[in-house]
């Protein structure tokens, strides 16, 4: 069994099946960025692209990415070359703790590929179900569109 | 451990006692210490080798950015280029430095440190590349580091950002080692005040879970009274598996005295019993009637940190090592060193960043676990608790029940009588055993409690006390402290007695401060927001502006102006926030900002949100869903304004939580024209 990890095919170990896919990118993959902080959909800090669609890794099975392409945020730059929603939210130093920036940040770029002049409403659709909080909520949608505006 | 075992660890340095009254052993609990940072000891935190400096950061780094603030005090200093220092965290093996709390961190490390770099850069200019350097203290206005201009003021861009948006590993759980096991240990869904323990379990179930390893029974300290009983596995998804086969029956020892917190934080009827016993205004109001007698209650609220805290513990050769995410990472050391009756040195504590701190990460708990689990396993081990352990296990923001009176003669406040009743904060109970606390009760009160109860105000004949009380749930420090509920308070009374004055709320504050620097906040973010102008509207809403100030520790100021519009249902929305903050000389300004947009944001969870469901003393929620925290959509446009000062640095960590809250329920108060006296604020209570 495998899925394509940031364009890689990636074989899911056999008794890694049944772990979620969040415990599957963070500890055989070792992918950090993907973080634990609900198991139960409801923060977001898992936040990854599975098939163009943003997911929360913490509540899918792992052998249910089975054949799909899972993105995740050490995916995202081109070596040293930030993707334009790292590079806003860099410029517009969103983080504080940074502990649920890699699933905001996922949650932007499944967000701005779908619809790259996000309008207000997709953003609250999007985003209302990344919780931060350090409340860097304000920071967050000028980063949005920044990155929008960069595109 | 199990408790025997414990108390014969009595030689590391344990003390058993008998507790006062009762006829059970008592340990002293490990008091955490707070040394002042100074010049000799910051000279650890900072060194040079091949054109190269290394910033030891002396502080936990939890999103305050505190890491990029000390880089600018630090490159300022030396004279050196933003790429020739490197910072790095922390571990116990550096000079003991206190628990960062409080926002002290620049104002108590930032001259430290500089005179280190100070004396650091006179040794390079003198030709010296190697030894050590001896400091000397100098006035601070030679200090490059306190002066306007370059770095300082600046916002380059922040330590770990370029780690953060990448994804790298910097958080305790991201850390692996060969070999590793993922532990969890279980408590009994009680009261943590109460004694548990583990009865009865189905090992069998729980051995047939693939990847099952092991059961635990000595598992480390109990939290509170709670002993638990650890499992570990191959897998970190099998824990709840493991749990639910195991099917613990637990032993808990009958019911806590305060079945309902409710009846016992009422300030009414705790009036009722006679006079508090604590004063931190000690004047001698008249006697009723009053202008405004206001009771006020604000209920229990998690710090909820998207990170649930994490520990990886391995042990070598009869030494420990743990990673974890820690705001003390010395009272971890100490707490570890005497629960596995071993020395400070055979323990090391590496901090790692922190998802968010808040206050609550300033105990030892989930690193004590993962040490014992890792003993029991002979192989490192990972712990990072459930989110329903965050609520069940931690300690939260005490309940606390107000009533504030004010009488109001030609426009002036005559009398002033501020009375609360809640729970411990500084000595809180998760951390200082029943007969400990009769003794701080007794002599020493809660200097949390009592932050920020002297209210700003020129108040004629005042009052403040209040009285803490030992509850079946654990309180402590909370963004804050008693200084979100407390401003809370006052500031909805002192709008109530502007209204009673018949004055403008801004007008009527002013000429009640005795503060210059509060003066210049109110004055500056009633500029900013056009005060008088009316609120933002909102179609088919009741609309409101409110207004709120404080002062933060005796040295930072924040006043806010918030506008709401109120649906007909009652349902509350903030539509705009203002504030303008003073925190002295700003080092990073746009992270002092955020630091201010965080507290509006923790302000529009303290009025309309943060609560935290109890049954019988047991923290119940287990998710997001169950005690719910602000989110995008409940967030306006935020304006702050930083007032440019040259006193010395203060705190900006915690300071805009005084006025935020306050600005909110007077805005609902004046689009209402009802009193928000219950928080968080019930929407049927609001309605059309």
């Amino acid at each position: 069994m495998f899925f394509t990890l940031n364009g890689e095919r990636a074989d899911i170990p056999v008794d890694w099946v049944d772990e979620s896919l969040l415990f599957i990118l963070r500890e055989p993959f070792g992918l950090m960025g993907a973080k634990f902080g609900c198991g139960a959909g409801l923060c977001g800090a898992c936040t990854v692209i599975v098939d163009g669609v943003a997911t929360r890794s913490c509540t899918m099975r792992a052998g249910d990415a089975e054949g799909l392409a899972v993105r995740t945020i050490e995916g995202l730059s081109d070596g040293d070359r930030l993707h334009p929603v790292q590079q806003a939210w860099l410029d517009v130093a969103v983080p504080q703790c940074g502990y649920c920036q890699a699933g905001q940040i996922m949650a932007a770029v499944a967000l701005l590929e779908q619809a790259p002049r996000p309008t207000t409403d997709d953003i609250n659709a999007a985003m209302n179900g990344n919780l931060c909080r350090c409340g860097a909520y304000a920071r967050i949608r000028a980063a949005i569109a920044r990155a929008a505006e960069a595109a | 451990m199990r408790r025997r075992t414990f108390l014969a660890a009595g030689a590391g340095g344990l003390v058993a006692l008998v507790g006062a009254g009762a006829a059970v052993w008592s340990r002293v609990p490990v008091i955490p210490k707070r040394p002042a940072p100074d010049p000799a000891t910051a000279l650890g935190w900072i060194a040079y080798r091949d054109a190269r400096f290394t910033l030891t950061l002396p502080r936990a780094e939890m999103g305050q950015n505190i890491a990029t603030a000390l880089k600018q005090i630090a490159c300022a200093e030396l004279g050196a280029d933003w790429h020739a220092v490197e910072v790095r965290l922390h571990d116990t093996r550096i000079a003991r430095v206190k628990a960062t709390v409080g926002s002290e961190s620049v104002m108590l490390f930032a001259e430290p440190l500089a005179q280190a770099c100070a004396a650091l850069r006179d040794a390079l200019a003198a030709g010296r590349t190697g030894g050590s350097v001896a400091v000397s203290p100098r006035p601070v206005s030679e200090l490059r580091a306190f002066r306007p201009g370059d770095l300082i003021g600046a916002s380059p861009e922040i330590v770990q950002g370029r780690e953060i948006v990448t994804g790298a590993p910097l958080y305790a759980a991201d850390w692996g080692v060969p070999g590793m096991l993922f532990g969890r240990v279980l408590r009994a869904p009680a009261s943590v005040e109460l004694s548990s323990r583990p009865a009865r379990w189905n090992l069998e179930a729980a051995g047939a879970v693939p990847g099952f390893v092991a059961v635990v029974e000595d598992c480390g300290p109990a939290i509170g009274n709670a002993q638990g009983l650890g499992i570990v596995a191959r897998r970190p998804g099998l824990l709840d598996a493991i749990a639910a086969a195991l099917a613990v029956e637990w032993d808990i020892a009958g019911a806590h005295p305060v079945s309902d917190i409710a009846r016992v934080v009422d300030i009414d009827s705790r009036l009722g019993a006679g006079p508090l016993p604590h004063r931190v205004l000690d004047g001698s109001p008249k006697d009723g009637p009053w202008d405004v007698d206001l009771r006020l209650d604000v209920p229990m609220a998690a710090h909820a940190p998207i990170e649930p805290r994490a520990a990886v513990a391995a042990w070598r050769d009869g030494a420990l090592s743990v990673r974890t995410g820690t705001q003390d990472a010395f009272y971890v050391r100490d707490f570890l060193a005497d629960a596995f009756g071993i020395g400070l040195e055979a323990v090391t504590v590496h901090s790692c960043r922190i998802g968010g701190g808040f206050g609550g990460k300033t105990l030892c708990t989930v690193e004590a676990e993962a040490a014992a689990l890792a003993r029991a396993a002979g192989g490192p081990v990972k712990v990072q608790w459930t989110r329903a352990q965050e609520f069940a296990l931690g300690f939260h923001r005490l309940p606390s029940s107000h009533r504030v009176r004010v009488r109001v003669r030609d426009g002036q406040i005559t009398d002033w009588d501020h009375a609360q009743v809640s729970s411990h904060i500084l000595f809180t109970a998760a951390a200082v055993p029943a007969w400990m606390q009769r003794g701080t009760d007794a002599f020493a009160g809660d200097g949390g409690v009592a932050r920020g109860m002297a209210a700003p105000y020129r108040l004629g004949r005042a009052r403040a006390s209040y009285d803490a009380v030992r509850l079946p749930v654990h309180t402590g420090p909370w963004r804050g402290l008693g200084a979100g509920p407390n401003a809370l308070a006052i500031e909805s009374a002192i709008d109530e007695a502007a209204q009673a004055a018949g004055a403008d709320p801004l007008v009527f504050r002013l000429a009640h401060v005795a503060d210059a620097h509060l003066a210049t906040v109110l004055t500056r973010v009633g500029e900013l927001a056009r005060w008088g102008a009316p609120a933002t509207a909102a179609e088919g809403q009741r609309v409101g502006r409110g207004f709120a100030c404080g002062i933060y520790k005796k040295t930072s100021y924040a006043a806010a102006i918030a506008d709401v519009a109120v649906d007909a249902n009652g349902r509350t929305c903030v539509t705009r926030l203002w504030c303008a903050h003073d925190c002295g000389l700003v080092i990073n300004p746009d992270q002092v900002r955020a630091q201010c947009e965080g507290n509006l944001v923790w302000s529009i969870g303290m009025v309309l949100l943060d609560s935290l469901p109890i049954d019988g003393g047991h923290v119940t929620p287990e998710t997001f869903a169950d005690a719910p925290i602000p989110r995008l959509t409940d967030v306006p446009p935020i304006t702050v304004e930083l007032i440019a000062s040259e006193r010395p640095p203060s705190g900006a960590g915690e300071t805009a939580i005084v006025a935020g809250p306050g600005a909110i329920a007077n805005a609902v108060r004046a689009a209402t024209g009802r009193s928000p006296v219950r928080f968080p604020l019930r929407p049927e209570e609001f309605a059309a």
